[in-house]
């Protein structure tokens, strides 16, 4: 990434053309874009068996991502909405990179649902027999009016700057994309959250708090696209704004690891069922990305709070370590939501029943239920590839940088 | 209406498998999967008992789709491939309009009575077994128990319950208080699984 970087600071005009660097960035994104679909083409024919999912782990690391790239959508639109809808100052002409960002992360999160399903080819009966009661079908009508809105969005700063698109407008444009970004957040946290039958799902916060750690990841995103881009010589934001960005990052940090906290004493005190779940996390099979989670948060705070650490390379660590927590958050709850079976009365097992059948159901769940295959980890490199094409070519294509006299 | 259910004696039940056998015979059920199956309540194996030598305790819950009254899975499916039978209480799945996306496992409380076809499905006789009347299994589809749908639609009872050798089961309709199922249920003492998730099971384990 820094080398692409350097390399578009090198020959400054990436607005017509890009550089050489841009350019092999974007065919090694569509290289492995279509290794990804030919991957994927592999999983239909021969059969989902090739993914670690089985019937009592049903969701995997597509759906991990699924929830991870919908949070990292989040950090473009309301970091560049949120000083437009209010009218207060913004960040220093990152407005339309971060709604790029957001447009490349929301592209990956239906490319992930589209993975993750065993017949993609009647997607259309989503539209044509919709079952306006489910969740899943709420998130699939928000999303798409998140991807729709999102390029408006960045279509009407484009115009405006032209003086095509008055600023009344354009904040009206800007109102409706906040509310539909924290609604895009609290359906998914609802796809989740609405399932009696899982614990650990099952709880009201579950939709603040995926608006909060999409605002710790989405923030973060940005941050590191904003010192990447200014280090690249493709705009230039001043210091007072990246660390503006910097304190945002550590106030929604807090706000995540409180709600966290929330949710382990809920869990914990009644001494009940719950207790198996704060074990699972904190001293079970997840403890690694339990831990990890908490480990980066307060590190990533630690960058943003204390001024002497709040250089450009720190803040961008920050921004990275901030996204990885994120990550490690979306891998405990899908994972976690089936390491804790509802009935564990042992049965026959077979090679569909869970990710390591061989065994008992208790040596099944000893150890991680489920952890995904090659080809898993490929399909989902080749929609990450494509999301960060889709934001690279939009740097090429599109005029991205900042106005003069943005704010 | 008609609420069709069914009583399961825990009592009687000694864990024999006739029922999952009669089960994938009559649905022709692809290698792998089971509609039915024996659960051992004990110890941590299949028929192991809890406890040391002689104290020691087991039974079995026979366990396949629970047709809740109020079912999780079909509030969550996208495109309504699951859905309530209102004329019959049973929960059907519908495997051409299935588009595989397992919202359904997920959401059902029940562990592993849905389960998802993760290959073309495979059989272990080259030709077709059980009814002609059965839905064709497919690949990358959500199935589970119909209660043989195809068997009460021609007024006969679920292939689990021909079987079984300790007649565990009693089948019929719920709302009838003279069916076999409702009598079977009268004066005894009986559990629905996981009561506390609030789906109303049409599946009565008598304990």
């Amino acid at each position: 990434m820094t080398d692409n970087a350097a390399a578009v600071a090198a020959k400054p005009p990436a607005a017509k053309g890009g550089s050489r660097g841009l350019n092999v960035a974007i065919g090694a994104c569509a290289v492995l874009a279509v290794l990804g679909i030919v991957l994927w083409v592999v999983q239909l024919s021969g059969g989902m068996i090739q993914t670690a999912m089985r019937n009592l782990d049903s969701w995997g690391l597509y759906i991990t991502l699924f929830m991870f790239f919908v949070g990292l959508s989040a950090g473009g639109l309301i970091i560049s909405s949120v000083p437009k809808a209010f009218g207060i100052r913004g960040f220093g002409g990152i407005s339309k990179v971060a709604v790029m960002s957001s447009i490349a992360a929301t592209v990956a999160a239906i490319a992930f649902v589209v993975v993750d399903l065993g017949q993609p080819v009647r997607m259309w009966e989503l539209f044509a027999y919709s079952n306006l009661g489910s969740p899943l079908m709420w998130d699939i009508i928000v999303l798409m009016t998140y991807l729709i809105l999102s390029c408006v969005y960045l279509w009407a700063q484009v115009r405006n700057e032209r003086g095509k698109v008055s600023h009344t407008a354009l904040r009206v444009i800007s109102v409706v994309a906040l509310v539909c970004a924290v609604l895009v957040h609290s359906v998914t946290a609802w796809i989740f959250g609405l399932q009696q039958s899982h614990e650990m799902w099952h709880t009201a916060l579950l939709g603040p708090w995926f608006v909060s750690s999409a605002l710790v990841c989405g923030t973060g995103l940005v941050l590191v696209i904003a010192i990447a881009l200014s280090k690249a010589g493709y705009l230039s934001v001043e210091r007072a704004n990246l660390v503006k960005l910097a304190k945002l990052l550590g106030a929604f940090l807090m706000v995540d690891l409180y709600f966290f906290g929330c949710d382990l004493l809920t869990e914990a005190f009644p001494a009940a069922g719950g207790v198996a779940i704060v074990e699972m996390l904190t001293s079970g099979p997840l403890a690694p990305f339990f831990w990890g989670e908490i480990v980066l948060s307060v590190a990533a705070a630690v960058i943003c709070f204390v001024p002497s650490l709040r250089t450009n390379p720190l803040m961008a660590l920050a921004g990275v370590a901030a996204i990885l927590a994120i990550l490690c958050k979306r891998v405990q709850l899908l994972v976690g939501g089936f390491q804790v079976p509802n009935i564990e009365w042992p049965a026959i097992m077979t090679p569909s029943t869970i990710t390591n059948w061989q065994g008992n159901l208790e040596q099944a769940y000893a150890g991680l239920v489920y952890w995904p295959t090659p080809l898993e980890f490929g399909v989902a490199l080749g929609v990450i590839a494509l999301a960060v094409g889709i934001f690279l070519l939009g740097i090429k294509m599109l005029p991205l940088k900042p106005a003069p006299g943005e704010d | 209406m008609t609420r069709y259910g069914m009583a399961i004696d825990v009592r009687r039940c000694m864990g024999c498998n006739a029922c999952t056998v009669a089960c994938k015979v009559a649905n022709d059920v692809p290698e792998g999967v089971f509609w039915t199956r024996v659960l051992t309540r004990g110890g941590d194996a299949p028929d192991a008992p809890a406890g040391e030598n002689p104290a020691v305790s087991m039974s079995y819950y026979t366990l396949g789709c629970q047709h809740c009254e109020n079912p999780a899975c079909v509030k969550v499916c996208p495109v309504g491939a699951t859905y309530r039978d209102e004329a019959t209480g049973i929960v059907r799945q519908d495997y051409d309009k299935c588009i595989g996306c397992r919202m359904c496992m997920s959401a059902c409380p029940y562990t592993g009575v849905r389960s998802f076809n993760w290959e073309e499905p495979g059989y272990a006789m080259d030709f077709a077994l059980g009814d002609a009347d059965i839905a064709p299994h497919q690949k990358h589809v959500v199935e589970k128990c119909t209660f043989c749908y195809q068997r009460i639609a021609r007024g006969e009872t679920p292939a689990c319950m021909d079987l079984c050798p300790a007649r565990a089961r009693f089948w019929g309709d719920l709302d009838d208080p003279e069916s076999e199922v409702s009598q079977a249920i009268k004066g005894r003492e009986y559990q629905h699984l996981l009561p506390e998730q609030g789906t109303s099971p049409s599946v009565y384990y008598l304990v």
